[in-house]
């Protein structure tokens, strides 16, 4: 394959993800800024390593765990990680067992509110939540992204959804509508 | 099964990831057991609210244009390489020089098809012309291969913002074949594919900023034609290798459908 069938290959394989990847940028670096910087510099990278790139591999797996990886080094890169809530402190933090609030409450959220809500979560069950919810991926597939085993994904995203629904009752409740 | 087994699989029965066997025993848990039905309950408001679709963040226009920029050698579009970012600081001297290889035998390519003497031509002009001889150079014609007007419409109206007017004109020796999503000016167009004889064209199509409509221009360059118009708020491109006399034809049709 020369280059130019090459660059054709990667294009055709590639740009039809550039909304998922950019919404992967987007809610786990939570501005459109860092999100664009990111998803260019995933581009550049993949384009790197598309040797590697083997035909018959899940071609969406193996380029939003390149993302995924890109916002983990930006972030690091920029400290934000040290702003957020330690994970085990928010793991614990959440009773499974305590009483829910009525699912009435939360079934009201605007788009404003979920949007601040998703951006709320500690970013380990961000991502899981997002890939899950927002790009449809299964489990196996998160497992591939994040480099997370499937346990984990499970125990996360279920984490995450509870977290979610308390932060959105919450929020309706005092009248944030 | 207690309560806690089915918390613990309560999103995996939600997202369809168990076996068979847990999931019944899942669901008969459920029948009895209020507290867990009420958690499902509230594991689907939060996936109703996350599914709508509002919630997704939209593309920027520009990343697309950013997004090329910094690919090594831009092949198919050479007006992109003299927007290629310049002292990128994670660009190393290998990959730097693995660029300037590519660059180099994409500019051998550009040459030898000809395409460079376009260059720099009318820029939104030639980036109509590239991206048509490239839906011919790469397997990438066609997302949505169809001869009937009524698939390829709805088609597009899932993939887009705007719904492009799409016809069929084969009677007068234009073929529908199909349609596929394109990038132009960083922006998502549709491409509406027919076919003449032997010869590909593509019809782009994108909302123009203005409702006024354009008379018809015809260019020509290196042997392909492109016909520009604007009507009913839709930008035109019509370009092929067919000659110009047929697709200003063709061009006639489409105005006169629509």
């Amino acid at each position: 394959m020369n280059d130019e069938q090459t660059r054709a290959r990667f294009e055709a394989l590639l740009l039809p993800l550039m909304n998922e990847a950019y919404n992967l940028a987007r809610w786990l670096m939570k501005n459109q800024e860092d999100a664009e910087d990111v998803v260019q510099e995933s581009y550049l990278r993949a384009f790197r390593f598309f040797a590697g790139f083997r035909e018959g591999t899940n071609c969406r797996s193996w380029f939003l765990r390149i993302v995924r990886n890109c916002c983990y080094t930006a972030l690091e890169a920029r400290n934000v990680k040290k702003n957020e809530v330690p994970l085990d402190f928010e793991a614990d933090d959440i009773p499974d067992t305590s009483p829910l609030p009525s699912a009435h409450l939360a079934q009201k959220a605007t788009v404003e509110v979920v949007r601040e809500a998703v951006a709320a979560l500690p970013v380990e069950f961000r991502e899981i939540v997002v890939l899950r919810e927002l790009e449809g991926l299964a489990y196996k597939e998160i497992s591939e992204v994040s480099g997370i085993p499937i346990g984990t994904v499970m125990s996360r995203l279920a984490r995450g959804r509870h977290q979610l629904y308390l932060i959105l009752s919450k929020q309706t409740e005092h009248g944030r509508l | 099964m207690t309560c806690q087994d089915c918390r613990d699989f309560i999103d995996a029965y939600l997202d369809n990831e168990l076996d068979v066997s847990t999931a019944v025993h899942v669901r008969q848990h459920m029948h009895g057991c209020s507290d867990c039905q009420e958690l499902l309950e509230s594991r689907r408001v939060v996936q109703t609210l996350l599914g709508n679709p509002q919630v997704r963040f939209e593309v920027p226009a520009t990343l697309f244009g950013k997004i090329q920029s910094v690919l090594p050698a831009a092949s198919s579009s050479a007006k992109q390489q003299t927007r290629a970012r310049s002292g990128v600081p994670w660009l190393s001297v290998p990959l730097a020089l693995a660029a300037a290889v590519i660059v180099l035998l994409g500019l051998a390519f550009l040459y030898q098809t000809g395409i460079l003497d376009r260059w720099p031509g009318n820029s939104l002009e030639t980036e109509v012309i590239s991206n048509h001889v490239r839906s011919l150079l790469a397997t990438h014609l066609l997302d949505v291969p169809s001869t009937d007007q009524h698939t390829v419409k709805p088609w597009f109206a899932g993939k887009l913002k705007f719904s492009p007017p799409v016809q069929d004109f084969a009677e007068n020796g234009f073929r529908l074949i199909g349609g596929r999503l394109d990038f132009i000016d960083g922006r998502e167009v549709a491409a509406v594919v027919y076919q003449r004889n032997k010869h590909v064209i593509n019809l782009f199509i994108w909302p123009s900023e203005s409702n006024r409509s354009t008379a018809a221009q015809t260019f020509a360059k290196d042997g392909y034609n492109v016909v520009h118009w604007t009507r009913g708020g839709f930008q035109f491109w019509l370009v092929s290798d067919v000659n110009a006399q047929d697709l200003r034809d063709f061009a006639e049709l489409e105005m006169q459908r629509s």
